[in-house]
């Protein structure tokens, strides 16, 4: 691969930590994890004065979700295309899961307001594993570049 | 990422005016970047103090932490994926090889501070402010630079494309 392009890479794995680690400072802030903490972020709460988030304000966030994580994940996962067999082959799996946790991340919340209570735990399972999968994929990334300047 | 696959991007009827178009994109992103920015938080020093920390004489209130986090959520997503492209295309155009890194180093170096800086501003010292507008300014006119000069190899035939 072309040293240049290495670069590119390394920077593009700092930038995707600082990504996922600000959207879990910003959950934390905004909503909290526990499932007090985003029942009253989703539903309202009297305690803190809040009021229920409609569905047309959970799309404005969900937005320009949809289109970000998926290229997030695609462009990452694609980086391996240059890595070895075996780095590809575990990418696989994580890659595919983070479509899936994705989307359930995005569109609980929209059940969530329509009064399904089960899809709180869904939303905080969903983002603990968005989190998960998104660094083990960085990091496979990471140990694929450093792998090649090593054999270099 | 395809046209670092491509052998000859220059003379490539499909990948050239995709890669013209794709730069004038960033160019207008980097340049609209830097309008909005001036407008929504101000990139002097004494405007983006007072919006960081609000100013009690002309009743101006301090930013809302949470804007403050998912403007720097946002920055770092649409940053990632421009300086990315821009440095991937840039690494293909430009022949030189020590330019090359120093530029993409210098850039994305600058872009990486911009994230520190401002919460650091907003969290631990106004001593931040000044800094975060100079690396800020730095990382968009070394993208600036970096785009023109891709648009100008692309373009302009090169004496190594000559021989």
């Amino acid at each position: 691969m072309h040293q240049s392009y290495r670069y590119a890479i390394a920077y593009f794995l700092l930038f995707g930590t600082l990504l996922l680690a600000s959207g879990a400072v910003l959950f934390f802030s905004k909503i909290g994890f526990s499932y007090e903490a985003v029942q009253s972020y989703y539903l309202g709460s009297k305690a803190l004065f809040s009021t229920p988030k409609s569905s047309y304000g959970l799309l404005e966030v969900a937005l320009p979700h949809i289109g970000s994580m998926g290229l997030f994940i695609m462009v990452t996962a694609h980086f391996l295309l240059f890595a070895s067999k075996e780095r590809k082959r575990q990418a696989v799996k994580p890659a595919i899961a983070l479509f899936v946790v994705a989307l359930l991340d995005i569109f609980s919340g929209f059940l969530i307001v329509e009064g399904w209570s089960f899809f709180i735990w869904v939303k905080l399972a969903a983002f603990a594993l968005l989190q998960l999968l998104g660094f083990y994929l960085l990091w496979l990334l990471f140990s694929a570049i450093w792998q090649g300047v090593a054999v270099k | 990422m395809r046209f670092t696959l491509v052998k000859d991007i220059k003379n490539d009827t499909l990948m050239r005016p995709l890669l013209g178009g794709l730069l004038l994109f960033i160019l207008l992103f980097v340049s609209a970047d830097i309008l909005l920015k001036s407008d929504h938080i101000g990139l002097t020093e004494s405007k983006l103090t007072q919006t960081l920390f609000g100013n009690e004489e002309e009743y101006i209130e301090a930013v809302n932490e949470h804007f403050l986090l998912e403007l720097i959520h946002s920055d770092i997503f649409f940053m990632m994926m421009t300086l990315l492209t821009l440095s991937a295309v840039y690494a293909r155009l430009c022949q030189n090889r020590s330019l090359r890194i120093i530029n993409i180093n210098v850039t994305m170096i600058a872009a990486l501070l911009t994230i520190i800086l401002l919460p650091s501003a907003y969290y631990v010292s106004a001593h931040f402010v000044l800094p975060y507008i100079v690396v800020f300014y730095i990382w968009h006119i070394m993208a600036f630079m970096m785009t023109l000069a891709s648009l100008f190899y692309l373009f302009i035939p090169q004496k190594s494309d000559l021989n």
